[in-house]
């Protein structure tokens, strides 16, 4: 049975053209090949050190 | 695909060829990403526009730089009606790739019609101030609100979510089915949607059930036994024919029924047409009575104007007729006329002219009473002139200068030609020492008969007495 109530709390309100400036700023852009690209350098750079 | 390093073309090699830098995982990343992509876009192809956002979002989470699973996915939005997502999507790709990118001619697309953006974001806004109106429970302007964004952009899926789960709180099954189905159109693996709907499917579910049965049951007939034989009357068999006492009975209620019919329909149609024509009769005999009130109004108005035009002639006539009236003036100075006429008596004439200048001012009476005023004065006005120069004469020889300068100044009322009162009278002021009063009377003398005795003398005295000032 659906409750009304919990459901309704799964609907939020949708952003409106005057936010979307503020939507894309906000947007982490951030993905695995960054990630990636970040840990290999790390790891060059900790190798550097030891040698 | 290019290095993450340098920035060269990669090869199908591990490394880049350019830099030696070890791309196999990069590689590996992006071809998760293009899966991912791939998926997207197989999904979307059915419809299933959940699933593709789903596989799209993984996608850019592998390659942030997948320019067409970004532009994909700001499509999908755009078709569920997440307008400011999509365009997002769509500002960020076109940001990552400002050339030859799909995404350029959608933005553009979208800014070039200003009203419809406009639409959209109307549209936004009445969907949040629905969602407002869900949270105050508000329910019914809620449901009034997302129409309207419905009616604006049918294609906004949580729009018609909500409103599918008002309609479901409101146990408005149908409609809800409805709302529902139109999600499902749109997007065909919505886990929302699908969960909705199998509730209202389970809720109408029942009542089909139900309604089976009941058609089932409309095909029997009802079987009972009677000793040994089971009797079946069909259902739908028509009654027998009834006998001709309950007819008259049955015709009998009919009657009463149309009887009572006609007293509840008729008798208050007919009581209330009574009832306007008393209400007519009472508003025109209140118009009437409005009319004359206002005709009794004016006639009083009318009355007091009257009243006061009479009291101010009233009070004109008694100016006429009074004791002190112009009328009683008029006839004491015919009096003088007549009695002076009669017996010659100047005196008696004088007292009376006298008495009439001190009780009225001569100057505001009529022209033909002054006329007559000044008549009788010149007529007796010598003699009487004459007799009060005398009476002048005997003061001023008794050194009396007050009582002469009295009798020559009425000498000369009466008769302005007596150059002698005119003189003496200068002289009693002088001799009386009233000297502004004597130079003033020397000069009438001088200015009345120039070239005279008297006014040479006179001439003498106020020059006598000017040098003395």
């Amino acid at each position: 049975m659906i409750n009304f109530e919990e459901e309704l709390k799964k609907f939020h309100p949708s952003l409106e053209v005057e936010d979307a400036e503020d939507a894309i700023y906000n947007q982490d852009l951030t993905d695995m090949a960054d990630l990636l690209v970040k840990m290999l350098k790390e790891s060059e750079e900790k190798s550097n050190e030891v040698s | 695909m290019f290095c993450y390093n340098c920035g060269c073309h990669l090869s199908e090699h591990d490394f880049c060829t350019a830099c030696g830098a070890d791309v196999s995982l990069y590689k590996k990343i992006l071809r998760v990403s293009n899966l991912f992509y791939n998926e997207g876009l197989e999904k979307a192809g059915v419809r299933d526009l959940s699933g593709a956002i789903t596989s799209l979002r993984q996608s850019l989470k592998f390659n942030k730089n997948n320019i067409d699973a970004r532009n994909l996915l700001g499509l999908l939005y755009f078709e569920t009606g997440e307008v400011v997502a999509a365009l997002s999507e769509w500002v960020i790709s076109k940001n990552l790739r400002p050339e030859k990118n799909i995404a350029d001619d959608y933005i553009n697309r979208l800014q070039s019609n200003a009203s419809r953006l406009e639409s959209i974001n109307q549209t936004i806004k009445k969907y949040n101030q629905a969602l407002v109106y869900c949270m105050q429970d508000s329910k019914d302007l809620a449901v009034i609100q997302l129409k309207k964004v419905l009616s604006l952009n049918p294609r906004f899926i949580r729009a018609h979510q909500l409103l599918a789960l008002l309609y479901m709180d409101s146990e408005e099954w149908e409609r809800a089915e409805r709302e529902l189905k139109k999600c499902v159109d749109i997007d065909r693996n919505n886990t929302q949607t699908l969960r909705y709907l199998r509730e209202v499917e389970l809720m109408l579910a029942p009542d089909e059930a139900v309604k089976q049965p009941a058609r089932k049951k409309k095909d029997e007939a009802v079987r009972y036994q009677s000793d040994n034989e089971v009797i079946i009357q069909p259902l739908n068999m028509k009654e027998p024919k009834r006998s001709g006492a309950s007819t008259l009975v049955n015709l009998g209620l009919g009657i009463l029924i149309g009887l009572a019919a006609t007293y509840f329909l008729l008798v208050p149609s007919a009581a209330s047409n009574a009832r306007n024509e008393a209400q007519e009769t009472i508003t025109q005999i209140s118009n009437e009575s409005d009319a004359k009130t206002i005709t009794i109004q004016e006639l009083e108005a009318e009355v007091e104007k009257l009243t006061r035009e009479t009291e101010g002639l009233n009070q004109q006539l008694d100016g006429y007729v009074g004791e002190d009236g112009t009328l009683a003036v008029i006839d004491s100075l015919l009096d003088t006329a007549a009695s002076y006429l009669e017996t010659q008596d100047v005196g008696a004439a004088a007292a009376s002219l006298e008495s009439l200048a001190q009780s009225v001012d001569i100057e505001e009476a009529s022209q033909s009473f002054q006329d007559l005023y000044h008549m009788l004065l010149t007529t007796i006005g010598p003699e009487v002139s004459k007799t009060y120069y005398d009476e002048g004469s005997s003061a001023f020889q008794a050194n009396d200068f007050a009582a002469a300068i009295e009798s020559f100044s009425r000498a000369v009322y009466y008769d302005a030609a007596n150059i002698n009162a005119q003189f003496y009278l200068a002289r009693a002021y002088d001799r009386n020492g009233d000297t502004k009063e004597a130079i003033a009377a020397y000069g009438k003398v001088i200015e009345l008969f120039p070239g005279t005795t008297s006014a040479r003398s006179a001439k003498q005295y106020q020059d006598a007495l000017q040098a003395q000032q």
